[in-house]
């Protein structure tokens, strides 16, 4: 879905950039004037400068978005989620007030203690969508009666063993409660850690030691000498075997013994 | 023969005697007194929130620079051993299934992370001989390497069998526990290395009593999921770790443990034995006694001899 999404977005964006080119090429005021409207209309963290690598406007604004520390809501109302979900429903709150459609989950209040995963990426509406119900995550509002019924996660949950607030949970606690406990009930969506998280690589070339004009073997040798389990397994494929089951040819699929090691000649 | 039984019966109650009057006497001076700190730092441990995803184990290995487990820790299968912590590892979490099934009849795991409790009242910093383990004010129970004389009495000590040893370091092995990451708390003002990773906040770090009112609150509003104990509130006089669970801890792998400091025993046995000096009296009070009684049969026995010659 999130690769469907994005090719489209590339696809678009393909086109545009081709319209802004004949536009600029055809040349006259009309196209300095196009140009011009085209810069201004373009969103500022996003605009694209020659030889950079093009940057999706919503991603850049989302993780501009999740930088923001909104201030802490120190009380918050205190009702039934029945209660909630009525007054919601009466209020007219629904999947057409959701101001931001994308959230990339990568708050500095998390950070601060550890960088294991990369960000997730969360689609606020398909889950609107999905869900239809606000308050199973906006399970509560602040206090304070001028202030918008529902608020950002960040609003309420901040940093983990407040004082005050005992039972306020810290934000990376808030968001994997809710979101794994949600999915878990509803046997939807992932519950593990890669399932919603990319894991951080670490650099690798501080960890990679070769010398200069290595030798190929040398290169192997240097993968595998933290990436063992991958060593072990490319031996027992079909790759190394030369033989192997064979699951996506007819009436094929049990037959271990298919390969250029016994059966075939040459598969090319 | 008759004289020696008397006056060795003389010898006895004598020792009696002065055994029961310095005893009743030493304990009315010296009652056991528990030098746990007032408030001390602790750890609530929710296992009706941990999901076992063994990142405090990562976290632990990270923080202690302990060496990099035999599996790695995205490696879940482990959790159904029944791990203790080691010299490689200070905290484990294990997998049990107790018995209860959610509504599609699947048994519904309970994850348990193990490490040292920190006990308020520490049996291992009481057997300790040379003073290297002690409870600090913030309430970890510190090792120090450098007084350690590879004793091992603070492994036999521990309820919790806790403490571990290097026996594959013959030069310079250590006693391994957690260390409730003291310098890092204490020093740099930061979170344990387990509580700061841990995705659910399975883990709560505050002092202990706010730990111990937030405990009995989440039961209280929850008595459904929980069972009325408070895992660490009296066990072995109190410990800075505590657990809520919501299956009986005999069920999950928890060592029962008596509810006085157990420490107490051992120190007023101790401080009563060798009050004013009393018990080394008395001992050598009963030997000088012994021998004099025997001594004087075998000058007798001589002088008869001699007087019969």
């Amino acid at each position: 879905m999130i690769k469907r999404l994005s090719g489209a977005i590339a696809v678009l964006a393909a086109l545009s950039a081709i319209g802004g080119l004949a536009a600029i090429f055809s040349g006259g005021p009309a196209a300095q004037d196009a140009r011009a409207a085209a810069v201004k209309s373009e969103p500022a963290p996003a605009e694209p400068k020659t030889g950079t690598v093009w940057t999706a406007p919503d991603q850049e604004a989302a993780k501009k978005r999740a930088q923001e520390v909104v201030p802490f809501v120190d009380a918050v109302m205190e009702e039934c989620q029945l209660c909630r979900q009525m007054r919601l429903r009466e209020a007219g709150l629904g999947i057409k007030d959701i101001t931001n459609s994308y959230f990339l989950l990568d708050s500095s209040i998390i950070k601060k203690s550890e960088d294991l995963y990369g960000p997730v990426r969360f689609k606020h509406t398909k889950h609107a969508a999905e869900l239809k119900d606000c308050a199973l995550c906006h399970h509560r509002r602040p206090l304070d009666a001028k202030a918008r019924e529902t608020t950002r996660c960040s609003a309420c949950h901040q940093e983990p063993f407040r004082v005050n607030q005992p039972e306020r949970i810290g934000l990376k606690a808030a968001y994997h409660q809710q979101c794994t406990g949600c999915h878990q009930e509803m046997k939807k969506g992932p519950t593990d850690c890669l399932g919603c998280h990319r894991k951080n690589v670490p650099d690798h070339k501080e960890l990679v030691n070769l010398p200069e004009k290595p030798e190929p073997i040398q290169v192997t040798r240097e993968c595998l000498r933290c990436h063992k389990a991958v060593g072990d397994d490319m031996l027992k494929t079909a790759h190394w075997l030369w033989k192997g089951p064979s699951p996506y040819t007819l009436n094929r699929s049990k037959h271990v013994n298919h390969g250029k090691a016994t059966t075939s000649i040459n598969n090319f | 023969m008759e004289l020696n039984r008397r006056v060795f019966l003389k010898c006895i109650g004598a020792a009696g005697a002065g055994v029961a009057g310095a005893a009743t006497d030493s304990t009315a001076v010296h009652a056991w007194e528990s030098r746990a700190p007032a408030d001390p730092l602790g750890c609530l441990v929710d296992l009706n929130r941990c999901i076992g995803c063994r990142k405090c184990e990562q976290a632990c290995q990270t923080v202690n620079k302990l060496p990099q487990p035999e599996q790695p820790f995205d490696d879940l299968t482990v959790l159904d051993k029944k791990r203790r912590p080691d010299e490689r590892a200070y905290t484990v979490v294990n997998r049990y299934y107790p018995g209860r099934r959610d509504e599609r009849d699947q048994l519904v795991p309970t994850f348990v992370k193990v490490q040292c409790m920190h006990c308020q009242d520490p049996a291992c910093a009481s057997a300790c001989i040379v003073g290297a383990l002690t409870k600090k004010e913030n309430g970890a129970v510190y090792y120090d390497i450098s007084k350690c004389i590879g004793c091992r009495y603070c492994m036999v000590a521990c309820p919790f069998e806790i403490p571990a040893y290097e026996y594959h370091n013959p030069v310079t092995p250590r006693v391994m526990k957690c260390t409730f990451c003291y310098e890092r708390v204490e020093n740099e003002g930061k979170l344990p290395g387990c509580v700061g990773i841990c995705p659910v906040e399975a883990m709560t770090f505050g002092r202990r009593s706010n730990l111990l009112k937030i405990a009995k609150k989440r039961i209280e509003s929850d008595p459904g999921s929980y069972v009325n104990h408070v895992y660490g509130e009296h066990e072995a006089g109190g410990t800075s770790w505590l657990y809520i669970s919501g299956v009986p801890f005999d069920r999950v792998g928890f060592i029962q443990v008596p509810h006085r400091p157990l420490t107490e025993l051992a120190e007023t046995i101790q401080s009563s034995l060798f009050s004013y000096l009393w018990s080394p009296i008395v001992l050598f009070g009963m030997l000088g006694g012994i021998m004099r009684a025997f001594g004087g049969k075998s000058d007798r026995d001589i002088n008869h001899k001699g007087e019969e010659s």
